[in-house]
């Protein structure tokens, strides 16, 4: 039996188990972690093989009933995808060992195991689909258990509104997904992959912006991402990691495979793509900035990331469709590199706010703060998390942006329309960039950096030592792919030869520079140690005093002077206001001698005011007219049934 | 990568390093002739930073160890930017197609510690003057990558030294003349703000209020603070001969001469931002995002006329 599949028996049999053993507690936890990480781990190893080894795809199908073809096909780009699936799930599985802890919900935390070794194989599957049925099946049971998993705190209203939130969501770009597949089906007649390109170019436009939609809604590209900051902060902190790290790029995933099998030539799929990008890329990180909820503020930041990637691909199938091997190759591996390390920090990061929130009881980063003394291992992971997904060297984050902005900027020497779209999407990567260092010194200056805020932040101790130590693994793996990326690039730009025109792309024309810029943050980090030293020398035998911070003449500092992230934020939310809405409320000082005075401010999503204003509330309104419809009789439902059917057999 | 081990290279970049500090000595004569003054001796900020190494340090009891990182990481991404930058045409020490990118980035991530360390302090200060910062290099930013991508399509470089010493070397005197002085004007604004001279920053005020890079570095002290001083030159010095090079084909065949004439550009160009914080005043906060953005419409407005006009 193939290594694959004995990697998804474990995951399954982790699961499944608990289902029995939910009774003993601490057993249940053991056995089913364990199961899972040997999964996970076979999983990875499995899929980094097939990486490297030219080893032909792994093929699978099963017929069922006569109509169901299951059918499974394991090429480069799936492997690639793989790699975060197994990987990143099984650090968070070890995370989750000490974040469950609570014994009196056990039956829960069963589910919560059942649903989370349910959730590794759908992904698994969504990623090794080889037709039309099966990519909608595991997708399916990819939404569903994902949705379970959101709900494990159902007792709270807000998780329970923001499962519903996501439900929908999900639900709704499942119907674009099958739409696009029914009109692919309608074309060719079947549901296998391969007669995909054969269709006409216009019927294939129409089909990807379907699937776009669909699976935008997924990856939350903007303004489909209402659901990211609604069902990442109600979720467990392992169950958010995974879904932000992981399952959001399934979406991803969604769009470059049936990219991949369309093999479109219009300049039109990467111009959509690119445009998308900008928008979620540049708004994500501004409404990063505005919020100050811990798992919010890291939830827009996906949406930020998932930006970046848009950009990649975007410019890699605009360099394909142009003719230009250097922009399509860099595009497209910097997109699939940008998948893979995105997934390291943003479940770092949101592990760690996970630590936090455990620890503190708040996520509100106006709460926190000097967290970086009481939780060293946290604050230190968080730090490394956070210049790293700044996309700063000699972190993983830059070598992907690296690649993305070195295919864009080859762009450039094409004519026209797509120079417009490679000059733009290098102006939008730098102001990203810049805002997500805006953003993520936000988070660590309030939450780990200065004085705490509330007595929670002053009374935290640090989270436990499984906990840490997941935190740990990932941002070793942040510094080692920033200054060892040789292998995780060959791997991004293997998977990227998938696209016919860059198949003979040689490692030549990528690795010397790659190998150059390895050097220079080998070089900064050599320069550091040398002046940490140097700095050691300066201050031998030197006085060093510890006193407070200088007030600038005040004598009187309390811990609530500090700059808050709302604070923080404030101008640069201001300068972006069309976009962003923030909502103020001041009571002001209408006294001589003024009483007690209120400030509150909370930031809108102007796509979600206007999504409610545009499409919810006509809908309602519509819908409430037809409620006369809804009697409660089955004999008639049947009726309308069987009237439905009469009327589409009419119109075939 | 290419590694230049020729003396001349390694000596260029020593000289640049060691004249840093008396480059900033030009600024303050300059604004001292202006108040009739007879102003601060030229090695003032020799005497400066030994005074500052000589010195212990007082720690906030509010800090961590980031507070320690911001000055190391500021200094060290400063210090490599020189490395990599063609004094006088000269070849660099070490230069690789694509290293413009990661040099910027670096300078990012120097600015990343700087704003932690200020956040660090607890200070409300230091905290209104990081978000500043934050903000308006974001807005640097645009700019700058601009006029990277507006080079790459010129002279398909991507590299400080074949910006300047290749076959296409864009400068002042090449045939995309008019572009260049785009650039040059937008690179002066991004000078100014990313070295928070005036009209964005005033160095020398008195109320931390009004502060932008002063007030974040307020409780660093001894050689940490000569250490942020010390990257604070190397930055404005690797700006200052961005724009030298940009106005000065270095060309003539001596070195020697070309190695003159440069410092003799170079001492213009801060004579210049000495001059301009003379003679104006620091913007309100609210005026600099515009201020700034006037230089990315300048060489977007570059980029854009390489379409029809320039090809």
């Amino acid at each position: 039996m193939n290594t694959f599949f004995i990697a998804l028996l474990f995951i399954g049999i982790g699961g499944l188990q608990t289902l029995i053993t939910y009774r003993f507690y601490s057993v249940m936890k053991t056995v089913a972690v364990t199961a899972i990480i040997t999964g996970c781990a076979l999983g990875t190893y499995d899929a980094v093989m097939r990486i490297f080894q030219h080893s032909d795809p792994l093929v699978f199908s099963y017929q069922w009933l006569q109509i169901f073809s299951f059918s499974l096909k394991l090429d480069t780009v799936s492997a690639f995808f793989l790699v975060p699936v197994f990987a990143i799930c099984a650090v968070a599985a070890l995370y989750s060992y000490q974040y469950m802890h609570d014994a009196k919900r056990s039956a829960a935390t069963a589910n919560n195991y059942f649903f989370y070794s349910l959730l590794i194989i759908s992904m698994a599957l969504v990623v090794c689909a080889d037709n039309l049925i099966t990519f909608a099946l595991a997708w399916e049971i990819m939404s569903i258990s994902s949705f379970f998993l959101v709900i494990y705190d159902v007792h709270k209203k807000a998780t329970r509104d923001a499962g519903y939130i996501y439900f929908i969501f999900t639900q709704a770009g499942a119907l674009f997904i099958f739409a696009g597949f029914g009109f692919i089906y309608s074309q060719t007649g079947s549901f296998s992959f391969d007669a995909i390109a054969t269709i006409p170019e216009y019927t294939k436009l129409v089909a990807f912006i379907l699937i776009l939609i669909g699976c935008g809604s997924k990856a939350g590209i903007m303004p489909l991402h209402i659901w990211l900051p609604y069902a990442h902060p109600a979720a467990p902190s392992h169950v958010s990691a995974v879904m932000s790290g992981v399952m959001i790029k399934m979406g991803i995933y969604g769009i470059v495979r049936f990219y991949l099998l369309m093999e479109p030539t219009s300049v039109l799929f990467g111009q959509i793509v690119i445009s998308l990008g900008i928008l979620s890329g540049i708004l994500g990180v501004v409404y990063a900035i505005g919020k100050q909820d811990l798992k919010k503020m890291l939830a827009y930041s996906s949406v930020e990331n998932i930006g970046i990637i848009l950009l990649g691909i975007g410019v890699g199938m605009l360099g394909a469709a142009s003719g230009n091997k250097t922009m399509a190759a860099f595009g497209f591996a910097g997109g699939l590199l940008h998948v893979f390390n995105h997934a390291i920090f943003k479940s770092l990061l949101f592990m760690g706010a996970g630590s936090v929130i455990h620890q503190t009881h708040t996520g509100a980063s106006n709460e926190l703060g000097g967290l970086m003394k009481t939780m060293p291992v946290t604050g230190r992971t968080m730090l490394i998390g956070s210049v790293s997904i700044s996309g700063l060297p000699p972190f993983n984050g830059f070598i992907s942006e690296f690649l993305i902005f070195y295919g864009a900027i080859h762009g450039l020497s094409l004519h026209g329309a797509s120079f417009v779209f490679s000059a733009l999407a290098v102006i939008a990567l730098a102001v990203i960039g810049a805002l997500a260092a805006a953003a993520f010194t936000k988070l660590i200056g309030v939450v780990f950096l200065g004085e705490p805020r509330s007595d929670k932040a002053a009374n935290a101790s640090e989270a436990g030592f499984f906990m840490g130590a997941a935190l740990s693994i990932l941002a070793a793996s942040c510094l080692i792919i920033g200054v060892w990326p040789d292998y995780f690039v060959q791997a991004a730009f293997k998977a990227s030869q998938a696209i016919p025109l860059v198949a003979d792309f040689a490692p030549d024309s990528f690795m010397p520079i790659m190998t150059n810029i390895a050097r220079t943050a080998a070089l900064f980090l050599l320069f550091f140690v040398a002046v940490v030293l140097l700095r050691k020398i300066l201050y031998a035998g030197k006085e060093i005093t510890r006193s407070g911070t200088w007030g600038c003449g005040f004598t009187q500092p309390t811990v609530r002077m500090q700059y808050t992230a709302t604070s923080y934020a404030d101008s640069m939310v201001a300068f972006f206001r069309p976009f962003i809405q923030v909502q103020k409320k001041y009571s002001g000082i209408d006294k001589i001698f003024p009483g007690k005075t209120t400030y509150s401010s909370e930031i809108h999503d102007t796509s979600e005011i206007g999504l409610n204003r545009f499409i919810v509330r006509p809908i309602v309104y519509a819908l409430s007219k037809l409620r006369w419809i809804q009697h409660g009789n089955i004999q008639l439902y049947i009726g309308y049934i069987v009237l439905t059917i009469v009327v589409m057999l009419i119109f075939i | 990568m290419d590694f230049t081990f020729s003396l001349a290279s390694f000596l260029s970049f020593l000289v640049a390093v060691a004249l840093a500090p008396l480059f900033m000595g030009v600024i303050l004569k300059v604004k001292a002739f202006f108040a009739g003054k007879q102003g601060p001796p030229w090695l003032i900020k020799y005497y400066t930073l030994i005074k500052l190494l000589r010195k212990g340090s007082v720690y906030s009891t509010s800090t961590t160890f980031v507070f320690k990182l911001g000055p190391i990481v500021s200094f060290v991404t400063a210090l490599m930017l020189l490395l990599f930058f063609p004094f006088a045409g000269l070849p660099p020490v070490l230069s690789f197609h694509g290293d413009v990118v990661i040099l910027f980035y670096l300078l990012g991530l120097g600015r990343f510690f700087t704003v932690l360390a200020a956040l660090d302090t607890a200070s409300p200060f230091e905290g209104m003057g990081a978000a500043r910062e934050v903000f308006f290099s974001a807005l640097a930013e645009a700019t700058i990558f601009v006029i990277i991508a507006l080079f790459f399509r010129l002279s398909g470089s991507l590299s400080f030294a074949e910006y300047f010493t290749g076959v296409h070397a864009v400068n002042l005197w090449s045939e995309s003349a008019a572009l260049i002085f785009l650039v040059l004007i937008a690179l002066f604004i991004v000078l100014l703000t990313e070295n928070s001279r005036v009209p964005v920053d005033d160095p020398a005020t008195h109320l931390e209020l009004t502060m932008i890079h002063e007030v974040m570095i307020l409780d660093h002290s001894g050689p940490d603070l000569a250490l942020i001083e010390m990257g604070a030159f190397f930055k404005m010095l690797f700006y200052s001969s961005f724009v030298s090079c940009l106005l000065f084909p270095f060309h003539t065949g001596t070195p020697l001469f070309n190695v003159i004439i440069f410092y003799i550009i170079m001492t213009l160009v801060y004579a210049t931002v000495g001059l301009i914080e003379s003679i104006t005043a620091r913007y309100k906060m609210d005026m600099v995002p515009n201020f700034i953005l006037t230089s990315f419409a300048l060489v977007f407005f570059a980029i854009i006329l390489t379409m029809e006009f320039v090809q």
